[in-house]
């Protein structure tokens, strides 16, 4: 259970977020919509703790009953997926994938294993040794979605992941989100400004840089 | 001829006129290795092997200090507001010349300098090197932490290390997978060029090296000062090994990158939250603590009447030195530097323009060489042509140096300018020649300011061009400090080093100014 | 009231000026509006302020502008004259006139680089001190291609403290030596100063004087030298840093020892330490002296290259620098110092006294010892580097 509460960012100019609160359940996807510039992704990146210095903020973040914003990043056990894929240039896929597998799978055969199994999942077979700067948009959205998901993180936050993807791709890779994310069984908060992504049954909060 | 083609020609005339002098040079330096009887007297010189150690020792420490300073400071401090601090205090350190900062760090720490009076602590750091790899190390990593910072302003970087970071690793450990790992292939130049550096320099070896037997860069030096022919040969010949040790200790560094490779590349999974903030400030106080040390022992020095040992401060202070100090050769600097900075620029501008990029290594070539040869090659040009002594031929050797240094910063930011921009730019019929001027420049213009400042201070850092060239007729600020440092007059050692000091500081302040200015309105030149 | 008896005698003296021969008159005409580089070396601020005086008197007296090429060492100009007679540069040399000394004359001379025979016919050649070493350079003889300058003799600087006897030849240095060991060195060779004090320890140890007037023999070299070795091989364990390092330079020297590092200096200027004393660059107990012997002396001197583009304004600045005049104030040793070429018997009066004045105050004075063949110098250099070149 993912739960905000009272969280508002300002930074020198304006304040973008007032007092928002909400919860997610496992298994909910909680979509934020709104123009751009409406401080959506700013949200985002306070949730993950990757806000800039420039913005103040206030507000506590709660995830299976413990606090995280006083946790450093790498402690919140939270992933997120952005825009861009962000494939590490200088690893291959197989090690893209392999620095997200927690720790407690031990051995290089165990931890290949789990690897492609994942890529199989997506079929993706055989892309193991591929560099990342040779595969097309969709795969490495996919690849992208694995990663994150292969760190068992207990939410996970979608910045917009869909928008560089032509129309085809794109409900293709959503579908293919929203199973993984199922089989997962954890909280997520996606944002976007294209209604489409909305997930049947979701629920919507807009943003919209004032009160909502 | 078509605009690609002009643009071509234009570069290789450009790139033609600048380097022509390496062929002569390198044909002189390249004939003793063909004479067994000089490499036989080389093997017989006893100092030989001392240099050599020497030479080692001092490269090691240089390399691998500045390497893992810059490290250190980069893993522990970006992105930030330590970093921005950072990034904010190197123009002046960057500028410090290497001659002034090695002078202030001698008077700093020699047996009988500041810090053995204040604690009695004596380092005996110029013996095998150890002081001057020290000192190359802190200076060097202000360049490699410069270079550095010019590749890390992408908005994808940071949003890579959070990626990491979601994943479970902490900070160190995130930037050293994702950040160093990327990092290190794009800084292989400036590491080849701080080898390079280390492995030749002579003036900084002078004040802080060995002395008996000296490095190996300063025994090639005696021995090509010298009028008998044979030690001439000898010093030609050591210069060429100079070059194979460097092609030697690149391979070792490939070498050991690609093993690190397999390794940052496999992956345990075991993830730590260590953070190594608190030593990365601590490393950039104390290297930003030398710094500031070495030029308030030079301004201490400078207004001195009277210091000796032990006293903690001198016995008067007075300002007769500054008064009678010499204000020309700044002047002559000054002009020197523009000229050649400005041309340095539009011949960068033209190559990177019309020019393959697999061609840089060649272009890159007088960063590897020892400066002597070269410049003798130069000079028979200029004597040929006569135009020794003017100018315009001063400003044309300064080029040698000049150049290589401001593509070595200019060259990264081409590469990595969008080319959809240009390709945008086209569909609108524009030539090759508009795209340049109204595309590419204004997009470019921090690399391009920042390459300017580097180009300023290279020329005015130069002794050997300044004074064959000009046969003797200019005197700049390094040209009047190289020769008083062979005298015993601490003063006007320091207040010219502190004049040497002056000029690259204003202009690497100048440009820092300039650059926030054309990127204030611009958020996305940053 | 003493300048204005020197500016009278000056002016006198320039009425005899006018019994010149006529080219010299014809020599100054050609000068009046030449430029004249002069290439020195540049490390001793004393010199240069000096020489920026000599340039603005040659602009007044005779229209000559001097340009001073300020240089770490004469090498670079020595080098810089034989790249220009390889490209084949026969007039307009960039050096017009060198301030040089021993090796790189000889250097320069048997190039046949130089101008020849022009110094005797100078006008101030007459007030030369024909008994000192002015016709020869480290025993090679100058054919008129070097006018001499100043003189020099190599000595060593202490403080004078009040226990302290200074050495007063070779035995007592090694025993000084071993009663403070580690505070004596000498500059490394093949630096000038410190090779001119090698030969000096060679010149009162070795058993064959003679055989220093010659170039060095190598079927004798051992003989002649083996003295030398054995001393320096008693000496060095109880240098600094044991003999393993030694100070790159003279100044570096004059450094450690006002910082009390070192309790000897080595010097080719004894007037030199008066000059220091004034910059507050030495304490003022600092004396110069001398083994009992003699030190080794010598003779500087500035030569004109042949291809060097202004000849009539360097001779006239050679003979300038030659004058009374000029000899009484470089003598000064609060302006540098540098002893006298001039014989001051031949000089009226009241410049007699005047050059005669000039005498360092702190300096125990030594007799000359005459320099060896120029050939040793190399020699020497060669076998000290291969014995204690390196660690």
């Amino acid at each position: 259970m993912l739960r905000v509460q009272d969280c508002s960012i300002s930074n020198a100019t304006r304040s973008l977020i007032q007092n928002m609160s909400f919860t997610v359940s496992p298994g909910e996807v909680l979509t934020l919509m709104g123009p751009s510039g409406a401080g959506k992704s700013t949200f985002l990146s306070w949730m993950i703790g990757a806000l800039p210095a420039e913005f103040s903020f206030q507000g506590e973040l709660w995830l299976n009953k413990q606090r995280r914003d006083t946790l450093p990043t790498a402690r919140r056990n939270i992933g997120i997926l952005f825009q861009d894929a962000l494939l590490f240039a200088h690893l291959n896929v197989g090690q893209n994938l392999a620095m997200a597998l927690p720790a407690t799978i031990k051995g290089r055969e165990q931890r290949q294993y789990y690897v492609e199994q994942a890529l199989a999942n997506a079929q993706l077979t055989h892309f193991s040794r591929r560099d990342p700067a040779t595969l097309s948009g969709g795969e490495r959205a996919r690849v992208s979605v694995l990663r994150a998901l292969l760190a068992k993180p207990e939410a996970l936050l979608l910045d917009e992941p869909f928008s560089r993807l032509d129309q085809t791709l794109r409900e293709q890779f959503r579908q293919f989100v929203w199973q993984q994310v199922e089989q997962q069984a954890i909280p997520v908060v996606l944002v976007t400004h294209d209604p489409q992504d909305i997930p049947t049954g979701g629920h919507i909060i807009t943003v919209n840089g004032s009160d909502y | 001829m078509s605009n690609r083609g002009l643009q071509r020609t234009l570069a290789l005339l450009a790139v033609g006129c600048v380097f022509a002098p390496l062929l002569p040079g390198l044909v002189m330096m390249a004939k003793p290795m063909l004479m067994p009887d000089i490499w036989r007297q080389l093997w017989a010189d006893n100092q030989w092997t001392g240099a050599l150690q020497a030479t080692l020792y001092s490269t090691m420490i240089s390399v691998g200090g500045s390497l893992t300073l810059c490290l250190i400071l980069l893993c522990g401090l970006w992105p930030g507001a330590h970093w921005q601090r950072l990034t904010s205090r190197m123009p002046l350190l960057l500028a410090l010349p290497h001659v002034a900062f090695a002078s202030g760090f001698l008077f700093m720490l020699s047996d009988n300098g500041w810090l053995a009076r204040l604690c009695g602590v004596s380092f005996h750091l110029d013996e095998n090197g150890v002081g001057l790899g020290i000192l190359l190390a802190l200076k060097e990593c202000w360049f490699l932490l410069w270079i550095a910072s010019t590749q890390l302003n992408q908005q994808s970087l940071s949003q890579q290390l959070t990626v990491a970071q979601s994943l479970g690793y902490g900070p160190l450990q995130s930037r050293m997978r994702v950040l160093v790992a990327q990092l290190l292939p794009r800084l292989k130049w400036a590491l080849l060029a701080v080898v390079a550096y280390s492995l030749s320099v002579v003036d900084v070896a002078i004040i802080l090296g060995p002395s008996n037997p000296p490095t190996l860069a300063v025994l090639a030096w005696q021995w090509l000062n010298d009028a008998d022919p044979q030690r001439v040969a000898m010093g030609m010949l050591t210069s060429m090994l100079l070059v194979v040790m460097l092609v030697i200790f690149s391979t070792v560094g490939y070498a050991i990158w690609r093993l690190s490779r397999r390794c940052l590349g496999q992956f345990s999974g075991k993830r730590h939250q260590l953070s190594i903030l608190p030593l990365a400030l601590g490393s950039g106080f104390i290297m930003t603590l030398t710094g500031v040390a070495a030029i308030a022992m030079l301004v201490l020095w400078s207004f001195a009447d009277g210091w000796f040992y032990p006293a903690l401060l001198p016995d008067a202070f007075a300002l007769s030195g500054w008064q009678a100090a010499e204000l020309s050769p700044l002047i002559t600097t000054l002009v020197l530097a523009l000229a050649s900075s400005l041309t340095g620029l539009l011949v960068v501008v033209l190559w990177l323009e019309g020019g393959s990029s697999r061609f840089d290594l060649w272009l890159a070539l007088p960063l590897f060489l020892p400066a002597l040869p070269l410049v003798a090659g130069q000079y028979q040009i200029l004597l040929v042509m006569e135009q020794d002594e003017s100018w315009l031929g001063v400003i044309w050797s300064h080029l040698l140096w000049v150049v290589p240094y401001m593509l070595l910063v200019a060259r990264p930011a081409w590469q990595q300018f969008d080319s959809r921009l240009t390709i945008t730019a086209q569909t609108f019929g524009w030539s090759p020649w508009k795209i340049l001027c109204w595309v590419k420049l204004p997009m470019l213009i921090r690399p391009l300011l920042a390459a300017l400042a580097v180009g300023f201070s290279v020329s005015v850092a130069q002794y050997l061009p300044t004074l064959y060239a000009g046969a003797g007729r200019f005197t700049s600020v390094t040209t009047e400090t190289v020769a008083l440092s062979s005298g015993g007059d601490p003063q006007q050692q320091a207040i010219q080093a502190l004049l040497q000091m002056l000029l690259p500081a204003i202009m690497f302040i100048a440009m820092r100014q300039l650059s926030s200015l054309f990127t204030h309105y611009r958020q996305g030149l940053r | 009231m003493r300048l204005l008896t020197l500016l009278l005698s000056l002016v006198a003296f320039s009425f005899t000026a006018f019994a010149q021969p006529t080219n010299w008159n014809a020599l100054r005409q050609q000068a009046n509006g030449q430029t004249v580089y002069f290439n020195a070396w540049g490390g001793d601020p004393a010199v240069n302020s000096y020489l920026d005086w000599v340039a603005s008197e040659m602009k007044q007296q005779y229209g000559v502008t001097v340009k001073v090429v300020r240089l770490a060492d004469a090498a670079d100009a020595v080098k810089r004259i034989q790249s220009e007679a390889a490209a084949g540069r026969k007039e307009n040399g960039s050096v017009d006139l060198l301030w040089v000394n021993g090796e790189n004359f000889r250097t320069l001379k048997q190039a046949g680089l130089l101008k020849e025979g022009w110094a005797w016919q100078l006008p101030n050649w007459r007030y030369v001190d024909q008994k000192k070493p002015v016709r020869e350079d480290f025993s090679q003889p100058t054919d008129g291609a070097e006018a001499p300058w100043g003189s020099a003799q190599l000595m060593l600087i202490g403080n004078e403290q009040a226990d302290m006897n200074f050495p007063r030849s070779a035995a007592e240095l090694l025993a000084f030596a071993g009663k403070k060991p580690g505070k004596l060195s000498y500059p490394r060779p093949p630096d000038f100063t410190g090779t001119a004090f090698i030969e000096q320890l060679l010149i009162v140890l070795t058993h064959d004087s003679q055989a220093l007037r010659l170039p060095p023999d190598p079927t004798t070299f051992k003989q002649v030298t083996d003295p030398l070795w054995e001393y320096l091989d008693k000496l060095h364990p109880l240098l600094w840093r044991e003999g393993k390092a030694f100070p790159p330079t003279p100044a570096r020297m004059d450094r450690m020892l006002a910082d009390g590092e070192l309790l000897f200096s080595v010097t080719f200027n004894p007037a030199h330490v008066d000059n220091l004393i004034d910059r507050k660059l030495l304490p003022k107990t600092a004396q110069a002296f001398g083994f009992a012997q003699g030190m080794l002396g010598n003779v500087h001197f500035v030569t004109i290259p042949a291809n060097a583009r202004a000849q009539a304004g360097a001779q006239v600045l050679a003979n300038f620098l030659m004058s009374p005049q000029a000899q009484i104030r470089k003598a000064t040793p609060a302006i540098w110092g540098d002893a006298t070429i001039l014989d001051s018997t031949t000089l009226p009066a009241p410049l007699n006294e005047q050059l005669d004045a000039q005498k360092p105050v702190h300096q125990q004075a030594v007799p000359y010892l005459a320099e060896p063949h120029a050939a040793w110098v190399d020699a020497l250099e060669k076998e000290w580097l291969q014995r204690y070149g390196a660690k």
